[in-house]
Order: structure tokens, then sequence, then C-alpha cells
């Protein structure tokens, strides 16, 4: 095969790869880590043991994806060098400062004190314990910051010119708050925080479907639905200025995520294809569902074009991006995935206002409880695609207007490249399948609901009466001697 | 503006050499730990071994993604060259890393724990083996053009000087894990360390005997450096004090100091930093391509000394700060809840 000898099309399709496989673990960290703030604040307040085992509970899930995303990281950070070579070169004045800063504001702060954090309860007092908690969750959003800074960059460059193939900053702070830098950060920032949100929900949903603890699993569903009913509608609208922004910045994105082919011109309404089978060779779509003079008001709100939205057709095939399928798709299937959140989340609250999720009838609600299943995966999906419109609408480009794709990749023998994408593929395949197989199982065992409680003194009966039960040791190490 | 073009660059060199001398120390006895539990017998070990890393193993891997970091911000011309010559032990070592990290958390949840404590094992074996080749092919050089891009080829790291490297590198790591685990653990399993720090100072020694004399022999670049006055004095002496770092190492595990070994060990591994880096400096690709060739602008190094250069003393406190939470020894294989 023709793909397999090329090895720049072979470092794509490994970087794609990486990405795609890091993403969903950290998705899951950055955003779950609020949670755990959340309830271990509660627990603090409230001194009700069940916010003391929730923190316990879901940070197992904490942990494992940590890992996890830990391990596929790495590769992400040292790829830019190995298959990018040219690209580090040309942008490393900032593009490599901010790689940087993301791994001594983030990174180091995050595993600092993730081991206080998982192993400290009874290590330090519960201030210091609370204080990490935050700290952890504080780097793990930093990530996010930083990363999508860097990425932002790519799509908006600011700050600097190229010069002799380099790019040479003149105003950090400018290329730092590039345009797409604010909105980037916040969209991605509730991304991870909705994806978790309905994780946590979902998970919390199975319990009460089986009946199993839930009292205690009300407890972590009304926590989430309490901060999706911010959370969702608010993602809508930071995903509605993002789409805004692409209309301003990128056209050749805009009209792939759009399907348009033709010219539209500003001050007149335009149609909007709301399903489509777009066909690059012919340069149309094949078949499409339209709403009439739609377009507007989907990008602005407006009936009319504040400025033109450009068709592909305006470019060489070589300046515009190829998987128009492909974007225009995801594109639907993330705004689908979002509603889809809000609309359950409505529903959901209406329930809660009608005092449906109560404790002791909340298991009745079992079309409801079977939505957050569901949308227990779809974060993953929405972000997935998020991405594959963000960084494939970007292309020909690596950094938009300036660097091509295929300039930025290093000259490397296509049997390398072979062999670690098959690598890859073949081991993240096992992590995946030992990841999903392992979240059942914490999910299966389920809570230990009878950990010892700080500051609560254990009644123990004065005859032990299973003496041949096993009972771990939960002391600390210490004690144990 | 002249002073900055030679100063920036060096305060960025030292700056990475740090980070890199932490990552050695920290991850070193992280990955020593793991290639020694592929010699443990039993299950309860294994677990002690890894209770005694699971709240620090990714902050110390994280001092690597930091010094790769800065040297992608800080020498963008570098961070390219080195890691595209060096494709293959960049990605044994990356494999390595990935089966070691998510072994921890598998490990724990896992009925088959066999399978994750040989990730483990072998994970950190093939991270330290990817580290050690891609070492030896910077010390050895790598072919550039004028312009400082990779022209050699994919094969160009593997060498009999790189394996030497490689299994000396090794050595060490195991070297540093055994007297850790001398420090962080009681009886039997600190006994069994004790003669595995013995051993390791050993054939670390044997390693570093046999780099020290091939060295000036194989690279005219080295021998120029070795012998240019008035760093042959500073070079003469560095041998005689390993030597005598290496006796007194060997003397505090004779006598079962716990803490000594760790320290001295510590201290061998700055002795071998040093050396390096004045083989090296003012090089980053020995023999090729300048600290000061391969710089970002004088802005950028700037503005990574604000973002990053004064975040170093308050990543080191809190570094420290969970050390000493978790102080003492560790006898539990289990996690706690």
């Amino acid at each position: 095969m023709e793909l397999l000898s090329d090895s720049i099309v072979l470092s794509r399709m490994q970087f794609a790869l990486t990405a795609i496989f890091h993403i969903l673990w950290p998705v899951l960290t950055t955003g779950m880590g609020i949670y755990l703030v959340i309830v271990e604040g509660l627990w603090l307040k409230t001194r009700n043991p069940d916010y003391y085992l929730h923190a316990h509970f879901w940070s197992k899930f904490y942990v494992l994806n940590f890992g996890i995303g830990v391990a596929t990281g790495i590769p992400m950070e040292f790829q830019f060098g190995t298959n990018w070579a040219p690209f580090s070169e040309a942008v490393g004045n900032f593009f490599g400062s901010v790689i940087g800063f993301e791994a001594s504001w983030a990174f180091m702060l995050e595993a600092a004190f993730l081991g206080i954090m998982l192993f400290g309860w009874e290590r330090v007092n519960p201030t210091i314990h609370y204080l990490s908690t935050i700290l952890v969750a504080v780097g793990a959003n930093l990530s996010t910051l930083w990363i999508l800074t860097a990425n932002s960059w790519m799509q908006t460059p600011a700050g600097g010119e190229l010069v002799n193939g380099k790019f040479v900053v003149h105003d950090y702070f400018e290329a730092i708050l590039n345009p797409f830098m604010i909105n980037s950060v916040l969209h991605m920032f509730f991304a991870t925080l909705e994806t978790s949100l309905f994780v946590i929900g979902g998970i919390s949903a199975w319990y009460i479907l089986q009946r199993r603890n839930t009292a205690f699993f009300s407890k972590s569903l009304k926590i989430v639905l309490a901060a999706a009913i911010a959370v969702a509608p608010l993602q809508i609208y930071i995903g509605h200025l993002s789409g805004e922004q692409v209309y301003h910045y990128q056209p050749t994105k805009l009209a792939a995520m759009e399907a348009q082919w033709k010219f539209s011109p500003a001050g007149k309404p335009a149609d909007w294809s709301l399903l489509a089978i777009p066909n690059a060779k012919a340069e149309k779509n094949d078949w499409e569902i339209t709403i009439p003079n739609a377009l507007g008001y989907i990008l602005e709100f407006k009936q009319n074009l504040s400025q033109p939205v450009r068709g592909l057709k305006e470019w060489k095939p070589e300046d515009r991006p190829k998987m128009v399928g492909l974007i225009y798709y995801s594109f639907r299937i993330m705004i689908g995935i979002g509603f889809f959140f809000a609309g359950l989340m409505l529903l959901s609250s209406l329930q809660w206002l009608r005092g449906k999720l109560s404790a002791d009838n909340i298991s009745q609600q079992r079309w409801l409880m079977w939505g957050w299943v569901f949308a227990a995966p779809l974060g993953y999906i929405a972000v997935e695609s998020g991405w594959i419109v963000r960084c494939v609408g970007r292309q020909p480009w690596v950094l938009y207007g300036q660097i091509r794709t295929v300039d930025a990749a290093s000259h490397l023998p296509a049997s390398n490249v072979l062999v670690s994408l098959t690598s890859f593929t073949t081991v993240y395949t096992l992590l995946f399948i030992a990841a999903l197989y392992f979240s059942s199982r914490i999910i299966r065992t389920g809570p230990n609901l009878d950990l010892p409680i700080p500051g609560v003194e254990i009644t123990k009966p004065a005859v032990d009466t299973t003496p041949a039960e096993f009972v771990p040791d939960e002391r600390p190490v210490e004690a144990q001697q | 503006m002249e002073t900055l073009q030679y100063f920036l660059p060096q305060v960025w060199f030292v700056i990475l050499a740090f980070f890199l001398f932490l990552y050695v120390i920290l991850d070193g006895f992280d990955l020593g730990v793991g290639i020694l539990s592929l010699t443990s017998s039993d299950e309860q070990r294994r677990g002690i071994l890894m209770t005694s890393l699971s709240n620090i193993w990714d902050a110390n891997e994280t001092w690597l993604v930091l010094m790769a970091g800065g040297l992608f911000g800080a020498f963008p011309l570098a961070y390219s060259t080195i890691l595209n010559a060096l494709y293959i032990p960049i990605l044994i070592m990356i494999f390595g890393f990935i089966f070691r990290g998510v072994a921890f958390e598998f490990r724990e949840l896992s009925q088959r724990k066999i399978f994750w404590n040989l990730a483990f094992g072998v994970g950190s074996f093939t991270a330290a083996l990817g580290q050690g080749f891609a070492l030896g092919a910077v010390l050895k050089g790598i072919k550039v053009d004028e312009t400082g891009h990779f022209i050699g080829s994919t094969w160009d790291w593997l060498s009999l000087p790189s394996i030497l490297v490689a299994l000396t590198l090794i050595q060490g790591y195991v070297l540093i894990g055994s007297t850790y685990l001398v420090w962080k653990t009681t009886g039997e399993l600190q006994n069994t360390h004790y003669k595995t720090g013995k051993l390791a100072a050993w054939t670390t020694l044997i390693g570093a005997v046999f780099i020290t004399i091939t060295t000036p022999i194989i690279y005219e670049g080295a021998r120029m450096r070795l012998f240019q006055q008035p760093l042959v004095y500073i070079f003469a002496l560095i041998p005689v004090l390993g030597v005598w770092l290496i006796w007194q190492l060997l003397q505090s595990l004779n006598r079962k100091e716990e803490r000594a070994p760790f320290i001295w060990t510590i201290l061998l591994f700055v002795l071998t930093f040093l050396g390096l880096g004045l083989i090296i400096f003012p090089y980053i690709i020995p023999r090729q391509i300048t600290i000061y060739e391969a710089a970002a602008d004088p802005s950028s190094l700037v503005i990574m000394i604000i973002f990053i250069g004064f975040l170093i003393p308050v990543m080191l406190f809190y570094n420290l700060y969970q050390y000493i939470v978790f102080r003492g020894k560790v006898t539990g294989g289990e996690y706690g809840e």
C-alpha cells in the first residue's frame, strides 16, 4: 500500500491515534478533580460520612485514569521532537515554552499532591488534605489552560511572525492571549467537567437501577445534576462562541464544518445544511437536507450574514481540508451530544422539582436513570468529535495559514514509523480493554461503606464473632506493627 | 545584548542540567526498584516495593517531562535534532514507561498480579535501557548538517560504547534503587538490598572504569577536552573522588547504615554529572551544536525564566513536603484506603 510507505502520513496517523487515545484519560481526571473538591468540602462542612466515602470511592476512578493519562501523555510530548522535528524547531520559541509551562505549572503540582490526596488521609490534617485535593484539581485544570493555549495558537497564530522559517515572538502575551485562547480554554474546561459529571451520574444511575446503595448514589447523582444545571447550558453557549470565532478566523474550517461549497455573500441570508453527503471530488453535496435562510441564525443569531461565508470551491484542493465529511459529521455529533446533555439535565431537574428524585422513589425513575447510563460515554465522543473538527479542520496547516503539515514532519524511514504506529495501536488497544475491565470491576465491587470514618470512634463488639473472616488492616502503616 | 546572548543559554543549560539531575536521582531509584522487583521472590515483597513508590513515581517521572519541555522551549534545535535522531531509543523508553506506569494501578485491581508485576519490572528495565542508549548516542555524537539537522541513519545510536553506557546506567539505577530500599525498608528485605547494593556498586564501578578509559581513546573531542589546561586537573580529580566515594559507599553498606548509602550514591551521581557537564559544555550536542546555536530567542529564554525558573523553589518545596509526609519505613504491601 502506498499509504504505508509515506512516513508523513504515518506520523500523522500516529499523532492522531496517540492524541485521540490520550485525551480519554485526562478528560475524566480534570473534571472529576473538581467533583472531588466538592464532596470533600461537603464532608468537612457537614461531617456526613457519606461524603467521605464518596471521596474515597470516586478517587479510585481518578487514580486509574491518572496512571493511564500519565503513561500515554509522555509519548505526546516526545512525539513533537521525534516525528515533528521541523515543526518543533520552527515554533520552539513560543510553543516549546508553553509545553514547559504546562510541565512546571500543571503536571508537577498534580503529581506531587496526588500522593497526599490518595494515601495521606491519616498522615496530614484535614485542612492540608483538602488543600491537596484542591491543588490536584488546580494542577489538572492548569494543564487544560496551557495545552489549549498552545493549540489555540496553532489555530490563530499571534504575537509574532515567521522569519526564515522560524517563528519570532514580538509579544508573548499577545501570543498567549491569541484570538482563540480564552474561548477554547473555557470550552475544554467545561467539556472535561461535563463529561465527568455525566460519567459520575451514569455510574450512580446504574447503581440506582440495580437498587444497590440507592440513598448513597442518589447523593452523587444530585450533586452532578446540580452542577450540570449550570454547566450544560453554559457549554452550549461557549460552543456557539467558538463557532463564531471559526467563522471569523478560519474560513476553510467553517466551510468544511457546514459543507458549504459555494460563496455566500454578506448582507444576505444563506441556506444551512442540516444533513448532507459531501463529495470532495465533485465539490458538492451529493444529497442534503437544507433549511432555507438559517445559516445566519446558526452562526450569529441574525438573519443576514455579517461577513461572507466562503465556499470550499474557492480554494485549491491542496489549500483546504480534505476530509469534509468527517469534519461535517463530527461537528454535528458534538452538538447533538451537547443538546442531549442539556435535555437530560432539564428532564432530571423537572423530576427533582417534583420530588421524584428522593432516596425512596428515585429508583422508580427507570427511564430517566437509563438515560443517564446511556449518557455516560457520550461526553468522550463529544470531546473526540470536537477535537477532530478542530484539528482535522485546521488542515492542510499545522500552524494555520503559515506552516503546512507536510512541511512539519520529520524525515524518518517509513518502516520506523510503521513499527511505532503498530506498537502504539497494539499497546493502546490492550490498555483500553484493561481499563474498561478494571473500571467495571471497581463498579461491580462498589463502594466500601465500612471504612473507618476519621473522628468517629469505632465501636467493636467485645468478642470477635467472625474470627475466620479476613479483616483487612486499614490503619496507617506505622500502626500496623 | 552581547552578554545576554551568552548568559541566558548558560542559565538554561544549568537549569536543564539540574532538572535532568533531579530526574536521574529520583526516577533513577524509581526505575532501579522496578528492575530489582524482577528478582523478588514473593508477592508480599513486590507489594512493599511498589508501595514504596506509589505516591512518588509520577512526580519523579514529571522531572523528565519538565526537562524535555524546558529543552523544547529553550533549545528547540537540540530538542528536535536529538529526538529525531533517537527515534528508536526514545520509543523503547516510552513503551517502558507506559507498561510500568499503568502497572501500579492495574496490579492493585488485578487478581492475576503476575502479569502486571512483569509489566512493572520489564517496563522499568526497558525505560532505563532506552535512556542509556539515548545517553550513549548523545555522548557519541549525532550526525548533523551545517544547519544542525539530523542526517544520520536510524541505527546510529547502537554501538558498543552506547551499549556500555546503557548497561552502566542500569547498574547505577539498580545501585540507587537498592540504597533507597535500604533506607525505606526493614528486616529481610533490607538485608537483601544491602547485598544487591554492594553488587551494584561493584558492577557500576566496572562500567565507570571502562567508560572512563575508553572515552578518551575512542572520541577525539573528549580527549581534547580532557587534556585541556586547566581542566585536566579537575578531570584527574574526578576518578580519584569517584573511587573514594565508592569505597565510602561500600563501607557504609558493610556497617549496615541505613541512610548513608543512599547519600553516598547521590554524591556519586553528582560527581558523574559534573564530569559529563564539563566534557559537554558549551555544546548541547557534543562537538556539533553549542548551546548558543541551539538556543531560542533571548526574549523566550527570559519569559521562560519568569514562568518556569521562579517556580523551581516552589516545585522543590512541595516535592520535599510530600517526601516528609511519607517519611519512614514502608512495611505494608497495601496502599491503604
